[in-house]
């Protein structure tokens, strides 16, 4: 039965390698649709000790009952000797892709489109008590469509439960929340919120909002903007394991920094953007803010700006099919770099 | 690297490549972004010394030091005066001491050593060498007689350019015309087929036509290329906005009881059966009501749950 799983996608090209898989495109032999195959690698024996790969096994854990436009979708999963592949939607760029493009102007309506999809997806991963934990442009796939997908979920975990401890080594370090850095062992969805928090500040900014180089320059930058916590903003702080006193900094007006922000937008950030994870809103609460209800309303998918090479595809799709796999076999299509 | 971070905005060289610092008389230092933002209407205060500036006095920071750039603006304002040339003095040495006099002030200007004084002896020697001044304004320097020499020698290759231009277009309507007296001599005079005496022609016409044209001009006098170089062209921004958006709340199916909402939790005492989170773990943003919470969602799910309902 395996062997004929295996023989059910053709490879068409390789996307990119990352720390613990491989990544192909491939297309579904019976139906003729594009999808992502992501081969795990053995990995090591202690990663492996659970007799598979632990990313692996998360991401089929969760993704297997998760279903949400927003997620991105786990297709199918199958393994072939020791090797063990899994099946995702393909998706054609990412958001650090976008970001990077300099060619790409990110108006407030596609900012708000990204924004809106990402907590969308969000608060259903939450709601469903699951945290992301590694949250990043990166990690935020777009597909030719404009459809914003969250993706790889090799760390994501259950949250909520009262006597587990959770490690604080998660989460990409510009897109770290000052508990983890701090080394909270208990946490929950905030840190998800301060990574959203520091997207939404790089879909303004263009680049890293806090771009730190250690974990100490990280909470360097953090105050540096946002001014130190007092024992009355964040109660408690004192009592975490890493807590160390800072140099005291001056907040800096967010609004010094996003000069191009509306104020429905700067409230938004500075909502997010806040060191007490508690007082930090949900997805929930940030959902119901003025900035998404406010014109100018999100733009439509289908309408969102894309890199040059993909929106070439796009155009060529309603012409012909057939143009788009030649592109494809040519390299047509950028091939991402998956970090994993 | 480190010193390059607006001190209003603190936006760094890492965070944004294309920074630019621009500074002013005071040697303080703002970025482009603030200097538009604070001198929307021309002038304000220094955001670090408050003395008042002038929108137009900011100039792009080419020295990582500021105190280079004070220096900079210091020594143009007062050799705007201080405009003597070798010529007007007898001596070298006499045009020694005045150029040493003249980096003394500036010297003095910059590190702010006896500005009254320094000021009061430029006011004197403006005074004294009014006429002098006025004069050497009107004369051009040497640089200038530099520049105007290269301005006509560009403007002597365009003519030259043009004319060479010319004469070839009047060269090639002769060729031409030659060419069908030519054709039409070989068709009266020779025994050939005439259609084959028609295709050899064309093809040398066709072989002078492919001639390359003359070299254009890529580049101004100072070496800069025409054009822009970079290749960024912007997309238009589009503008297609979707439907406004409103919250709705996310709705699950449980197959059991609805669970109790969060304001439940802390008012009709389910909170009190759950342990009571501790300091560290507050500041790290976990609460005994999410698990609680959980707890319960988990325990009421799927209680209704029939076989039925799978098939």
């Amino acid at each position: 039965m395996m062997e004929n799983k295996l023989r059910k996608y053709e490879k068409i090209e390789f996307l990119g390698e990352g720390q613990f898989a491989t990544v192909f495109k491939a297309r579904d032999i019976d139906t003729g649709d594009i999808v992502a195959v992501k081969k795990i690698k053995i990995g090591s024996r202690q990663e492996a000790q659970d007799g598979i790969n632990r990313t692996a096994l998360r991401e089929i854990k969760l993704l297997q009952e998760l279903h949400h436009t927003n997620l991105i979708g786990l297709l199918d999963a199958f393994g072939h000797m020791s090797n063990v592949s899994l099946v995702f939607d393909f998706m054609d760029t990412d958001l650090e892709i976008i970001i990077k493009d300099n060619t790409i102007i990110l108006s407030t309506a596609n900012i708000k489109s990204y924004m809106l999809q990402t907590l969308q997806g969000l608060e259903y991963l939450h709601s469903n008590w699951i945290l992301h934990r590694d949250l990043k442009p990166n990690n935020l796939l777009v597909n030719a469509a404009g459809i914003l997908k969250i993706g790889d979920f090799g760390l994501a975990k259950l949250y909520g439960s009262p006597s587990r401890l959770m490690t604080h080594q998660v989460v990409t370090r510009w897109y770290r929340a000052p508990e983890l850095l701090f080394g909270a062992k208990q946490y929950g969805v905030c840190i998800d919120m301060w990574a959203v928090g520091c997207i939404l500040a790089e879909l303004l900014l263009r680049v890293p909002l806090f771009p730190g180089e250690s974990d100490l320059d990280q909470l360097t930058k953090i105050f540096g903007v946002l001014g130190n916590p007092t024992e009355e903003t964040w109660p408690g702080m004192k009592s975490l394991v890493d807590y160390i006193e800072f140099k005291s900094f001056i907040p800096i007006p967010l609004k010094n920094i996003f000069t191009a922000a509306g104020d429905d937008l700067l409230n938004l950030l500075e909502d997010i953007l806040v060191l007490n994870p508690l007082k930090r809103k949900n997805c929930m609460e940030c959902l119901q803010m003025k900035f998404f209800s406010n014109k100018p309303a999100a733009t439509l998918g289908s309408k969102l700006p894309l890199p040059r090479n993909i929106q070439k595809i796009r155009e060529s799709e309603r012409t012909s099919l057939k143009r788009k796999l030649v592109d494809a076999a040519d390299g047509g299509i950028l091939s991402k770099r998956l970090l994993f | 690297m480190e010193d390059f971070i607006c001190p209003r905005c603190r936006t760094s060289k890492f965070q944004n490549p294309s920074l630019k610092m621009m500074v002013n008389v005071c040697g303080h230092g703002l970025c482009e972004n603030c200097v538009e933002l604070l001198f929307l209407k021309g002038s304000g205060n220094c955001p670090e010394c408050r003395i008042p500036l002038r929108r137009n006095n900011f100039r792009i920071q080419m020295f990582e030091d500021a105190t280079v750039e004070k220096e900079v603006d210091i020594r143009k304002r007062v050799l705007r005066d201080f405009v003597k040339k070798e010529e007007d003095f007898s001596t070298l040495r006499e045009y020694n001491d005045y150029l040493e006099e003249v980096e003394t002030i500036i010297y003095n200007l910059c590190n702010n050593i006896d500005v009254v004084e320094t000021n009061k002896k430029i006011e004197q020697y403006k005074k004294d060498n009014k006429e002098l001044i006025q004069k050497n304004k009107g004369r051009l320097g040497r640089d200038e007689y530099e520049l105007e020499e290269l301005l006509d020698l560009e403007k002597q290759q365009e003519d030259f350019r043009k004319q060479e231009i010319k004469n070839e277009e009047i060269e090639a309507e002769k060729k031409k015309i030659k060419n069908k007296e030519a054709l039409i001599d070989e068709l009266m005079f020779s025994d050939g087929n005439a259609k084959n005496i028609l295709e050899t022609f064309a093809e040398k016409a066709k072989e002078q036509e492919v001639k390359a044209p003359p070299p254009k001009m890529a580049q101004f006098s100072s070496g800069i290329q025409f054009g822009r170089q970079t290749q960024s062209t912007f997309i238009p921004i589009p503008n297609d906005e979707g439907p406004t958006y409103h919250y709705k709340p996310l709705i699950f199916e449980t197959e059991g009881p609805t669970p109790p909402t969060d304001y439940d939790i802390l008012t009709k005492g389910y909170i009190k059966n759950v342990r009571v989170e501790t300091e560290q773990e507050r500041a790290g943003g976990f609460q005994s009501s999410i698990s609680c919470m959980r707890a319960l969602q988990d325990a009421l799910s799927g209680l209704y749950h029939t076989k039925k309902q799978s098939v």
